[in-house]
């Protein structure tokens, strides 16, 4: 076992010559009293360390040690880390939370961000260096100069078919698969069809089966030969992994019983009337007198990318870029293998 | 037209804050001081720096004065707060027969040298409210005591030693590193060392480690153990002093330790008992005996049962890992929700047009209408 | 061409030490060193094989039947250390030194094996259908249609009621799940079957019927196989030829025939002797 070296080699430090002296300073100084991006220096190179190798093993589940951070694990604490590791003050940094960048949880971690690695921030896709996700990716195209971040609550794929991490791990290690193909197709037998909803499992690099995390399947194509990079980062479990540009993502199927997307049939965005972004229903009450009538309408989830199209409804999902034939997703204008007829 | 969303700038979260506050706040009462809690609240601060794995009394009652009783709360703010500290050091390993016992019970023997020391304890009482407690009583009642000249405290012979000696206890193998591995540093993967199921037991959550150790006793499992021994009391901390390359005694640490032997014979032609051991910071007598029973049933090479199953304990033990999980189903989780709606509705659909026909038609031919894939 | 070729082949669990070999096997009168303590379960064990061919091990517990079977299915055997040398047709080396992978894809689809438990050779969890599709899916079959067809076939083959299909293994009767553990074996047409005491745990009725099916299924695809059982009816209705076993060592082997009516070796002949 290596011996590691104590703590941080930097300066900022809170006080410990005493415990008074301790919350003294804590209590003056405020995040004064940190490192730059709250981790220390040891913390953020080991992450980045785990990142290099998740990088070098596409899909393959990287340990690493996980640090306690100020919000709970489950809300975000392995993409933080994640984020915290590799942001550098001329970065611009996006969060978003189920496609919203004003979402509580999102709004939280940014300010962690800005208090503690004085980054800018921005709500345009566009126009950030890092993106911090929960269960979502962003509709427009992203760029071999952009990373993303995606937070992860389950790291493995065959948790569904086995709780045992140590039997998991040694089916990954083998690539032996067969009880999660076996999970589909009894799937298929009991519904016609393959029921997962997300999570949806897909091979990496046609080696490793991985957990593309909640996103929905909607966003899985993105995955596939993208021209940046995604880590993937689970605080609680404590484990990295990534698809780094250029490597085949294909999600599980038969070749009789495709991978199919979310389908939103005769739906728009109500307030930009978009019909190929990932819609989310919304219900609201009628205001009139009549007792609990509700009505039913659909919103583009990508809350900046809807902002946009309310000002220009014809804008591409690859209206900042310069070439053609963008493969992104479904319903992304020159795509490969089109989008689905709505 | 209206832009529905959920919307929740950084004022929004310093409001939400406030309010959680203002729960706290003594208003015309007086203030609760962290001495007050330390000193009369112990057992809350006790449980807070053994979740939080940081002995701090003085911090954890901060903790929990702010965590407004909740010791998870407290134990993560302690966490949170150890994981910004620089650490200096490490110490030197401790031999828990160096412990000055403020409490001393074997259950495997009636007597046993150095006797049996009840110390403080309300094991043995009635749990009759005390209603005279309301108006406070300050004075104390061990004040009357007639007590003999101090002296130095006596060596209390550990119990297991005894048995250690005529050969009856199974030793475990030697690990085969030289440090044993911090589970604060790596992440634990199974299957795990002992020294590691061990860790993570000391800063399981109370709660947790008390049912599952239940489980064990209760008849899911094994392990039914005698109790050798439990005591309470301080542990000297000690280090390598810097610049004599002496061993010195910096501080000392209250803690509960237990250690109990388990009568499943390790082996037929030599019978060893097996051996479990619990240690926990403060006085939290509950969680080392629970550590205990888990530390013994984890050990067995059958994993029968889920207290014997080492992944299973080490995976559910922690108090924040769970108190997080679980909060965060709080989070918005409308987009996965929208996708499972969206799988529901297709199966529905799929069923009524196919009108009664069974569903589980062999070689069903598959037709899909909107194949759309890369 | 020989299908398969073992020479030699050793069991043991335990140290193994110098004197292991010579104090066990039929004439010492045990399967357990002296010296060490160590357990042979079989050794200096040569067979050979031709495609189609049956062969039956018979003997009693602990005669190191079950052993050797579970070797020659590239069973990997934890705690014993194993030797000899075991040729396959179309392999190059000794397949009992074949890495992971190799070792893998043979036993997926070249070499089936049916344990005795049921609960080694299912998952009783999965539905019927779905304990045969495994070993397809595992394959790289990826056509539901064609995947599930197959296992249609292969449950009509073995004569489990197609209707039950989709039902969990676990609500299949004893004789039934014996029947799924064999269509798992057949359903990627392989060349070898080693079948662990077919018989456990099933009704005399539902034996013979069991067995008529293997037998009829063996003939029409020709696929060789390796029957162990204590029980002499089950090796003389399925082997064209058989080994006898005891504490660890083959003592008579020859067609299945020769050895019932005419048993040479001093043990066959008490084994048949004692058939009531």
């Amino acid at each position: 076992m290596t011996e590691l070296p104590t703590s941080s080699d930097d300066t900022g430090s809170v006080a410990t010559d005493s415990v008074d002296a301790a919350l003294q300073s804590l209590d003056d100084e405020g995040m004064v009293g940190y490192n730059y991006a709250y981790l220390d220096e040891h913390t953020k190179r080991e992450v980045r360390r785990s990142m290099l190798k998740a990088v070098a093993i596409p899909g393959h589940q990287v340990p690493y040690a996980s640090r306690p951070m100020p919000l709970a694990r489950g809300w975000g604490t392995g993409g933080i880390q994640a984020s915290l590791s590799m942001l550098g003050p001329t970065d611009t940094f996006k969060v978003i939370d189920q496609g919203a960048d004003e979402s509580v949880n999102a709004t939280n971690i940014r300010r962690l961000a800005e208090t503690t690695a004085d980054v800018a921030t921005t709500t345009d896709t566009t126009e950030a260096d890092l993106i911090q996700s929960r269960h979502r990716i962003p509709e427009e195209v992203l760029t071999g100069e952009q990373r993303l971040v995606l937070q992860v609550p389950i790291p493995d794929a065959l948790r569904t078919v086995d709780a045992s991490d140590a039997a998991n791990r040694r089916r990954h290690g083998h690539r032996n698969y067969g009880k999660m193909w076996v999970h589909l197709y009894e799937n298929v037998v009991e519904y016609g069809e393959i029921q997962i909803a997300s999570r949806y499992p897909t091979m990496v690099a046609d080696r490793y089966l991985m957990d593309p995390s909640p996103i929905p399947r909607w966003d899985v194509p993105k995955l596939d030969d993208a021209d940046h990079l995604t880590i993937l980062a689970a605080g609680r479990e404590a484990r990295i992994y990534a698809v780094p540009p250029h490597t085949a993502v294909e999600p599980l199927a038969f070749e009789d019983r495709a991978f199919t997307v979310e389908r939103f049939p005769e739906k728009s965005c109500h307030a930009c009337g978009s019909t190929d972004t990932y819609l989310v229903e919304v219900s609201e009450e009628l205001g009139t007198d009549d007792a609990a009538s509700f009505e039913t309408r659909y919103a583009c989830n990508d809350s900046s990318f809807c902002e946009k199209r309310r000002e220009d409804p014809d804008l591409q999902k690859d209206h900042h870029l310069e070439r053609d034939e963008v493969q992104w997703g479904p319903m992304t204008a020159d795509a490969d293998a089109g989008g689905e007829s709505s | 037209m209206g832009y529905v969303a959920v919307t929740a700038g950084a004022e929004i979260i310093e409001r939400a804050e406030e309010l959680f506050e203002k729960q706290r706040v003594a208003g015309e009462d007086a203030d609760l001081t962290v001495e007050q809690i330390d000193g009369q609240l112990g057992r809350l601060t006790d449980q807070a720096m053994s979740e939080g794995g940081l002995y701090a009394p003085r911090l954890a009652a901060l903790a929990v004065k702010q965590a407004q009783g909740d010791t998870v709360e407290a134990a993560f703010l302690l966490r949170a707060y150890r994981s910004t500290l620089e650490r200096f050091d490490e110490t030197a390993p401790i031999d828990p027969s160096d412990m000055v016992a403020s409490r001393r019970v074997s259950p495997a023997f009636k007597d046993v040298p150095g006797g049996q020391i009840l110390g403080a304890t309300k094991d043995y009482t009635q749990r009759l409210l005390d209603f005279g407690l309301i108006d406070g009583d300050p004075t104390d009642p061990t004040e009357a005591w007639d007590l003999p000249e101090e002296g130095d405290p006596e060596e209390l012979t550990n119990v297991t030693e005894v048995l250690r000696s005529e050969g009856l206890l199974h030793e475990p193998d030697a690990p085969d590193v030289d440090q044993p591995a911090d589970t604060t540093r790596e992440s634990v993967t199974h299957p795990a060392d002992r020294d590691e199921i061990l860790q993570e037991l000391a800063r399981g959550e109370t709660g947790a480690v008390t049912a599952l150790g239940y489980s064990a006793l209760r008849g899911y499992g094994q392990v039914h153990p005698t109790l050798a021994e439990v005591r309470v009391g301080d542990l000297p901390v000690r280090i390598e002093h810097p610049y004599t390359g002496e061993e010195v005694t910096v501080t000392r640490t209250r803690v509960t330790e237990s250690e109990a032997v388990v009568p499943v014979y390790e082996k037929r032609e030599n019978p060893q008992f097996a051996f479990g051991y619990g240690l926990t910071f403060g006085r939290n007598e509950r969680k080392a005996i629970g550590m205990t029973i888990l530390d013994a049933s984890t050990q067995l090479e059958t994993a029968a049962e889920p207290a014997e199953n080492p992944e299973f304990v080490l995976d559910i033990v922690d108090g924040l890992d769970s108190f997080g999980f679980i909060e965060h189903l709080k989070l918005p989780h409308y987009v996965t929700f929208q996708s499972i709606l969206d799988r529901i509705r297709a199966i529905r659909s799929r069923a009524n047009s196919n009108d009664g026909h069974s569903e589980r038609q062999p070689a069903e031919s598959a037709t899909d209408p909107t194949g759309d894939n890369d | 061409m020989t299908l398969l070729e073992a020479t030699d082949l050793e069991v043991v669990y335990g140290s193994r030490c110098h004197e292991c070999l010579s104090s066990t096997g039929s004439r010492a009168g045990t399967n357990q060193c002296v010296n060490c303590g160590s357990v042979v379960a079989c050794a200096r064990a040569d067979l050979s094989l031709e495609p189609g061919d049956v062969l039956g091990i018979v003997g009693e517990s602990g005669s190191g039947k079950s052993s050797l079977a579970e070797l020659l299915a590239l069973e990997q055997a934890s705690e014993a250390t194993v030797r000899g040398d075991l040729q396959y047709a179309g392999y190059d080396g000794n397949l009992l030194e074949i890495d992971y992978q190799t070792r893998h894809d043979l036993r997926t689809s070249e070499i089936s094996l049916v344990h005795q438990h049921i609960r080694d050779g299912l998952n009783l969890e999965f539905t019927g259908g779905g304990n045969v599709a495994e070993k397809l899916l595992s394959a790289g079959h990826r056509s539901y249609a064609d995947v599930r067809e197959r296992v249609s076939d292969l449950f009509e083959e073995t004569e489990i009621p197609v209707d039950r299909i989709d039902d969990r293994t676990n609500t299949y009767s004893g004789g039934m799940q014996r029947r799924v553990q064999i269509a798992r074996a057949l359903v990627t047409n392989p060349d070898l079957i080693v079948l662990d005491e077919p018989t456990t745990g099933l009704d005399v009725s539902v034996q013979a019927r069991v067995l008529d099916m293997f037998r009829r299924v063996q003939r029409e695809e020709n696929v060789a196989t390796i029957v162990v059982s204590h029980d002499l009816s089950v090796v003389r209705l399925l082997a064209d030829r058989t080994l006898v076993m005891r504490h660890g060592r083959i003592v008579e082997s020859g067609l299945t025939d020769r050895v019932m009516e005419d048993p040479h070796h001093e043990y066959t002949q008490t084994l048949i002797n004692s058939v009531i």
